[in-house]
């Protein structure tokens, strides 16, 4: 029996029934005053809702929740902050126009005369915040344009200036370099020394949660299936844990010689939505049978840069060629029929129809070829209920059947709709974003095979991916990318992720500084 | 293909409280104004089906809410929504009545078809003014076309008083009466309903065909579900909306000449009293479903037609009918809305259930 002030969180028997899925199933779990505890489960186990539960978004179906001895009747994350929990969630909650010391006193500002926003006692909270748990912001910086990283010290100092000494940190490194990430570790490891704080950290990056935590729980369909001392598991038996089954990560064989060209971007410029060059005079090229790799850090030009190049979006500048053919100025369907494929890292906006059936989803690009259309126009049902089911068979789709609508499909069912209508193409060239991107760890190794599998047969594929462990482990050669310029190409072999991690970054210090000065 | 998923029970139930609804409310205002309100509806349906002439009028103006509501429904399918469809059915009105007028004296083999053309060159023309301003510089096509039927109502009034207004002084706003042998024949005597209905026929079963069973439907489909990616598939959802907008007003315009040819004979303002509207309002109803279109086509029109019989016979004011036909279109708004907002509800708890975040933007 421990102490009970030693207990920071305690979840009792607590359930979390949604209209037809229980997301949380009976957990019972004590999270200790002065530890870091990662929470770790595939999509769709249950972490994000259990902390919603204790940040008081949601009112446990039955169970109860105690922070800091004291049981929680009133859920709602006024009176959660109450009680000293903060979290920062994935998506920051910061008004991108305000500054740092704006946005970090919001809601509790300082005022002057009881009536008017005093900005210089908000700056001076600020500065003292910074020093006492040593995450170095400007307060006077206006949010909008300091980097990811830096917003998300805000967003931790928010918490902190409310009186959160229960930090939740939602996938806290998603959007972080590795330096940045190890940076936040320092920091984390630090002030949970020092003032003696409980930190949770939803992740689903086993090598964090052997890097930083104390003690790790994993949750699998809604329930806890183990807490853990981190020190006394290996990454493999948590992966196994998560699925419920071993998770092999073979070898990816590769064989097979690197053919001619078959992606050449010459001097590309682009623009992003908001009209600012977003691919700034790049120049690449990617060989048949080989996969190019892009580490690159989000918003740097790579999603401009492929939406460029398969015709989703204007090209300003440079030229583009598919397969010898000119790309610059085609449709996305004249660029497909010069041998494309493109799996879109937003799956949900450009990947599927999400209205429509997983049959329509396979069909479409297909639709109008000769064996599923009678007279050229008539749609042949039954070739195409065929076509469909064979390769919902062959890619292993889990759902309840090709009539399913594909909006109600796990994310790693819809990414395998998406994948296996693009791979049904037989392209030689391949675009791939993200994808992987929330799916999980068995999921993953299959496309991941699935990809290499393509490469072996004579693709040309350009990948990009958040995930660095996976730029690594698929690329034959990586290009690092900065404010939509490359600043290396590299062999993932002969790299370290660290390293790449500085040329994702670019001269950006560099940049800042001339900011400053300007 | 799937087509048992069209229809779901939770619609059909929904739309049966709201007629049952609709009634019961008519059925208190009946009360109230001192008329028994079980007279009224029998009266109403007699004015139905009591006699021909009236069944007549009631398959006229199915006709018409059918078709009207099915250029909304082929607008809708690629995501662009035709509410300049009254314009455009008033101007195929008035072209096609003044090319009988000029060629009065021409076989009908002739002046027919090319009365035909003119009312659908002038309805897909009149449409392609929104149609090709959504598509190429993203203006509201709903702002465009319904400032479009006011211009294109004026515009006609204005040839119906003018230029081409009959040179009988009875006819204040109308242009001159087609030669009879233009007229569409009449299929009950007394009535409007004429030969038109089979052409209408015809239409309608294209429209479902190309929806429901081609792959240009197919594509239709997926444009109005997700024109991002049905243009990341290769369709080219520009030329398809604009396609559909055309024809669409191509429609209407046809319409139009349908009441000019086979009811009024000549072009007035009575050719259409808001049809369209009331066509757009069924297919609403029918959440943009052909074959229910057809159906609530039919049953909106006895509605209407029964109402004008009851006026008559149990002197009931006919404005029940509007109060019927909103009191559904109400309900079923709000049926959609509430079983969408349950829909988003669960949606977004699933979605915090399957957390992640990336996966749901």
């Amino acid at each position: 029996m421990k102490d009970q002030n030693e207990i920071a969180v305690s979840f009792s028997h607590v359930s979390m029934q949604f209209p037809g899925v229980l997301a949380n199933d009976d957990i019972s779990l004590d999270i200790r005053r002065g530890e870091i505890f990662a929470l770790v489960g595939e999509n769709g186990a249950g972490k994000s809702t259990l902390m919603n539960l204790l940040y008081g978004i949601h009112t446990p179906t039955s169970g109860e929740i105690t922070v800091q001895g004291e049981k929680i009747t009133q859920f709602s994350p006024k009176n959660a902050i109450a009680h000293g929990v903060g979290m920062v969630h994935q998506h920051f909650m910061l008004v991108p126009s305000f500054t740092v010391a704006q946005n970090i006193v919001m809601r509790q500002e300082p005022r002057k005369l009881g009536l008017f926003f005093d900005n210089r006692a908000a700056e001076d909270i600020t500065r003292q915040l910074v020093a006492e748990y040593g995450l170095q912001v400007e307060p006077s910086a206006v949010v909008q344009e300091i980097s990811v990283g830096l917003q998300q010290r805000v967003e931790i100092l928010k918490a902190f200036y409310r009186g959160a000494d229960i930090l939740i940190l939602d996938e806290p490194t998603a959007v972080l370099t590795p330096q940045e990430t190890d940076e936040l570790f320092d920091v984390i490891r630090r002030i949970v020394a020092e003032k003696n704080m409980t930190v949770i950290i939803i992740t689903h990056k086993l090598g964090e949660v052997m890097a930083i935590s104390h003690r790790v729980g994993v949750m699998r369909k809604g329930k806890l299936v183990g807490v853990e001392e981190t020190a006394h598991v290996t990454q493999r038996q948590l992966a196994s844990m998560m699925v419920g089954r071993p998770v092999l990560f073979d070898q990816l064989a590769r064989t097979g010689t690197r053919g001619a060209v078959q992606i050449a971007v010459e001097d590309l410029t682009v623009q992003n939505d908001r009209g600012l060059r977003a691919v700034n005079g790049l120049s690449l090229q990617v060989h048949a049978g080989e996969v190019l790799g892009i580490a690159a850090i989000e918003g740097n030009g790579q999603s401009e840069l492929l939406e460029a190049i398969a015709g989703m979006r204007p090209v300003t500048g440079g030229s583009i060629c598919i397969c010898g053919q000119n790309a610059v100025g085609r449709t996305p369907g004249e660029i497909r029929a010069m041998g494309l494929a493109h799996i879109p890292e937003d799956r949900l906006a450009t990947g599927v129809s999400k209205d429509a059936s997983v049959q329509d989803n396979l069909l479409v690009g297909k639709h109008m070829l000769p064996e599923f259309n009678r007279f050229g126009f008539h749609q042949d049902t039954r070739a195409i209920a065929q076509y469909s089911q064979q390769i919902y068979d062959s890619f292993d789709i889990r759902g309840s059947g090709i009539d399913m609508r594909v909006g109600d499909m796990s994310g790693g069912n819809m990414q395998k709709v998406v994948v296996a209508r693009e791979f049904s193409f037989d392209t030689p060239v391949l675009l791939i974003s993200q994808p992987t991107r929330g799916v999980d760890v068995g999921a993953m190794a299959f496309f991941h095979s699935r990809i290499i599998e393509k490469r072996n047969s004579g693709c040309a594929i350009l990948l990009v991916s958040a995930d660095l462990d996976e730029v690594f482990r698929l690329s034959d050669r990586i290009i690092t990318l900065y404010e939509g310029e490359i600043t290396g190409e590299f062999d993932p072999s002969a790299i370290s992720k660290e390293e790449i991690g500085y040329y994702m970054t670019g001269s950006r210090s560099g940049k800042e500084l001339a900011h400053e000065e300007a | 293909m799937k087509k048992r998923k069209l229809i779901h029970w939770d619609y059909l139930l929904a739309l049966a409280i709201s007629v049952l609804l609709a009634f019961a409310i008519g059925a208190v205002i009946l009360a109230v104004s001192g008329h028994h309100p079980g007279t009224a509806y029998l009266a109403m349906f007699q004015g139905a089906f009591s006699n021909a002439r009236h069944f007549g009028d009631v398959l006229e103006y199915a006709m018409v809410l059918c078709l009207c509501g099915l250029a909304c429904v082929l607008g809708a399918r690629v995501g662009i929504f035709n509410v300049g469809g009254e314009g455009q059915l008033l101007l195929g009105a008035i072209a096609a009545a003044q090319v009988g007028v000029w060629l009065s004296g021409v076989t009908a083999w002739v002046t027919i078809p090319l009365a035909a053309l003119a009312a659908i060159a002038t309805g897909a023309l009149y449409a392609l003014i929104p149609g090709v301003l959504k598509v190429k510089v993203k203006v509201n096509e709903v702002i465009t076309t319904i400032m479009l039927n006011t211009i294109a109502a004026s515009l006609c009034q204005y040839l119906a008083k003018g230029p081409w207004n009959s040179a009988s002084k009875t006819i204040v706003a109308g242009t001159e009466q087609l030669s009879a042998q233009h007229w569409f024949g009449g299929l009950i005597p007394g009535s409007s309903l004429s030969t038109a209905i089979f052409a209408a026929a015809i239409m309608a079963f294209l429209i479902w065909y190309v929806m429901q069973k081609t792959s240009k439907g197919f594509e239709m489909k997926l444009t109005g579900q997700n024109p991002r990616f049905a243009r990341f598939s290769g369709i080219k959802t520009d030329r398809l909306v604009i396609t559909c907008m055309a024809i669409s007003g191509a429609i209407c315009g046809l319409v139009g000449m349908f009441r000019v040819y086979g009811a009024e004979h000549m072009y007035k303002s009575s050719v259409s009293n808001d049809y369209y509207f009331e066509g757009l309002m069924v297919a609403m109803i029918a959440q943009y479903q052909p074959v229910p279109v057809m159906l609530l086509s039919l049953f909106f029109a006895v509605l209407k037609i029964g109402a004008q019989g009851m006026e008559l016979s149990a002197g009931v004011p006919n404005q029940i009918y509007l109060i019927i036909q909103t009191i559904i279109i109400f309900c079923m708004a709000a049926q959609s809305g509430i079983s969408a907002s349950l829909r988003a509800k669960t949606g977004k708890r699933k979605a915090s259930a399957a957390e992640g975040g990336k996966d749901n933007g």
